[in-house]
């Protein structure tokens, strides 16, 4: 199968000289759709890092990347900005929803600004935001949502465009153990259903039941898979659906 | 977008508040400063603007409307023989001391003008009969004047001073008209009254005039008869809309009086821009997390640009519109001080422009901030 998007050979090196850190040295991988690919590892790994130059948020210092089998090396910052709002959704830790909007239009506005093609961006972020279960909540401001349908809402404004790969960065760090198996739940269907490949940096351990794939980042190294896909949790999945 | 950047802007009440009370603050400085000075400038030349002259003939080398030095009336009589003139009339105009009740004296600038003048009479007459300023001691007076004449409430009537006698310079005046509005640049009281009686007024000469006013007669040109009559020994003629002008700008360059006025415009747009400025650009600050998010999705520069330019403008659209309230309820209000603000459509539109402007390059450092703004960013902390 052809990945969405191939990192080969990849470093980053932060600063210059006596206080240049190397954060990520000669990394491969690959992300293939359908895909729930964890990234773990240690405080100050590199998992950011990676997570970052994968969503072309940040340019390596050295190796080659591609997405669609494209060379992004050297495209210019409109053009990765571009590809970014074509392909990559992103999801956070700290949820990024603008306070003074509802959950409809923090996921309308976006789309709207990131120029997609859809016809009606407004009856897009309904769907999306009855896809994440949010069905009722659509005119709540974020202060009057908790943390988890923060976190839903977040997601829906991710699938808006319909990106092939979701990008999450501890994207259940802030949410109770309850919750944060539920967002990583939905992250998993919506891979399962739509053919999305979803990226997720984790400190969790309890969330490898819901990966195909998990990568160890140590020290600025991806270590090859420890674990073969683990193809057991769809049960799980259809159980937990909300 | 203008409804994202409309809620983002006003989801903090307070700050947007303050955002529109000094965009407003600003508008209604420069609004009334200009108004202010536009006022004097429309009392510097409103004898000119309300003559029906085609053409004013002042002695040579006048330079000053209000102070010309007088002429030989016979240049008069030249003036309404030349080919081209349908009507010419005389004018006196000087200054001439109003003797108070109190013991002092107020200067005045007393008109004196011929008996059935159509070229010039006082206007906006609000009481008393205008015509009866060609008997002997007949004068009219401004209303908003009569403080300073020490005149207000005289009678305690409908038309307090109507019919007050005093002396100006030794000779009896007694008040037959009364108009509204009508006020001079120097500030002394303007007294319309006949020629006859304006010349003992002002210790003029019996056989002397300070301007007269000229009527073309059909198929003449205005610019022809300017150069005709300008050939005329001792004499200058000017077009009314040019000596208009050039009075206005003599007394504006002379005085420096629209440099004050114009320093606190411009110290009004300083506040606006300071104020505006800095409530975008702390909002700004506190939805760097979320521009940052607008970025990593791929949102255009241009697309969070112009949300944060809209909010530049909509700060500007409120307190234009509460700045320009507030400047006509100030004309009003000042009205009763007898204080001009003229609040022209020209002056609107134009002050509506610098507003926007003022908001816009407000809004240059939040924009920056966003531009520079590394997409990466979202991922830390
Ligand atoms: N902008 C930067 N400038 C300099 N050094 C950086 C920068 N960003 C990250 N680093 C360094 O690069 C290394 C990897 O950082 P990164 O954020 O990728 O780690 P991480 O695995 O995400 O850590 P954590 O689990 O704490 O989020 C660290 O040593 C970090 O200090
Ligand atoms: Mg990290």
């Amino acid at each position: 199968m052809q990945p969405i998007v191939r990192l080969s050979g990849i470093g980053k090196t932060y600063g210059a000289g006596e206080t240049a850190v190397s954060a990520l040295v000669d990394a491969e991988l690959d992300v293939f759709p359908g895909e729930v690919l964890l990234i773990e590892g240690p405080s100050g790994s590199g998992k950011t890092t990676l997570l970052s130059i994968l969503g072309l948020l940040l340019r390596p210092s050295a190796g080659t990347m591609s997405v669609h089998g494209r060379d992004v090396g050297k495209m210019r910052e409109s053009e990765l900005a571009a590809i970014r709002a074509s392909v990559f959704g992103f999801v956070f830790q700290g949820f990024n929803l603008f306070p003074a909007l509802t959950a409809l239009e923090n996921v309308s506005y976006p789309m709207r600004l990131k120029g997609t093609s859809v016809k009606s961006p407004e009856a897009e972020a309904r769907r999306l935001l009855e896809l994440v279960g949010l069905g009722e909540r659509m005119k709540h401001l974020p202060a009057d949502l908790s943390g988890g349908q923060k976190q839903r809402v977040a997601i829906a404004r991710a699938l808006g465009g319909d990106p092939p790969v979701i990008l999450g960065d501890e994207p259940t760090a802030a949410l109770d153990s309850k919750t944060a198996l539920a967002v990583m739940e939905l992250l998993g269907s919506l891979a399962k259903q739509h053919g999305r490949a979803v990226v997720v940096v984790t400190h969790d351990p309890r969330l490898e039941r819901y990966a195909d794939r998990v990568v160890r980042v140590e020290d600025g190294r991806v270590l090859a898979p420890e674990r073969p896909s683990q193809r057991t949790s769809l049960a799980g999945h259809e159980r937990h659906a909300a | 977008m203008w409804s994202f950047a409309r809620k983002i802007l006003m989801h903090d009440k307070v700050k947007f508040a303050v955002a529109a009370a000094g965009v407003s603050m600003s508008v209604m400085l420069v609004l009334v400063q200009i108004g202010l000075y536009l006022g004097f400038m429309e009392n510097a030349s409103n004898l000119i603007d309300h003559s029906t002259a085609d053409v004013w003939v002042t002695g040579e080398g006048n330079e000053n409307f209000d102070f010309a030095a007088p002429m030989d009336e016979r240049v008069y009589y030249r003036i309404a023989s030349t080919p081209g003139v349908d009507r010419a009339e005389r004018v006196v105009l000087a200054f001439g001391q109003f003797r108070l009740a109190s013991g002092g004296n107020q200067g005045v600038e007393v008109v004196g003008l011929e008996r059935d003048a159509e070229l010039l009479s006082p206007w906006n007459v609000v009481g008393g009969d205008v015509r009866r300023i060609h008997e002997v001691d007949g004068i009219a007076v401004d209303r908003s004047e009569l403080p300073k004449l020490g005149l207000d409430g005289a009678d305690g009537g409908a038309s307090p001073g109507l019919g007050a006698r005093n002396e100006i310079t030794g000779f009896r005046s007694r008040i037959v008209a009364m108009t509204s509005g009508i006020r001079s640049f120097t500030t002394s009281p303007f007294v319309f009254t006949n020629l006859e009686t304006a010349r003992a007024y002002t210790r003029t000469r019996d056989d002397r005039i300070t301007y007269v006013l000229v009527r073309r007669a059909p198929g003449t040109s205005v610019d022809a008869l300017v150069a005709r009559l300008d050939r005329i020994p001792g004499v200058e003629a000017h077009a009314r809309p040019s000596f208009s002008t050039r009075t206005r700008d003599y007394w504006s360059s002379r005085t420096g009086v629209g440099t004050g006025f114009f320093m606190t415009a411009v110290m009004g747009v300083i506040v606006g821009l300071v104020v505006v400025g800095q409530i975008l650009y702390s909002g700004t600050l506190e939805h760097l997390k979320e521009y940052g998010t607008l970025k990593a999705m791929g949102a255009k520069a241009g697309a969070i640009v112009r949300v944060i330019l809209y909010q530049a403008l909509i700060s500007a659209l409120v307190g234009y519109v509460i700045g320009g309230g507030l400047s006509f309820l100030v004309r009003e209000g000042v009205r009763a001080a007898a204080l001009n603000v003229v609040l022209s459509p020209n002056l609107l539109a134009s002050t509506a422009v610098l507003t926007a402007v003022m908001c816009s390059a407000a809004a240059i450092l939040s924009i920056v901030k966003v531009l520079r703004l590394d997409p990466a960013s979202v991922f830390k902390g």
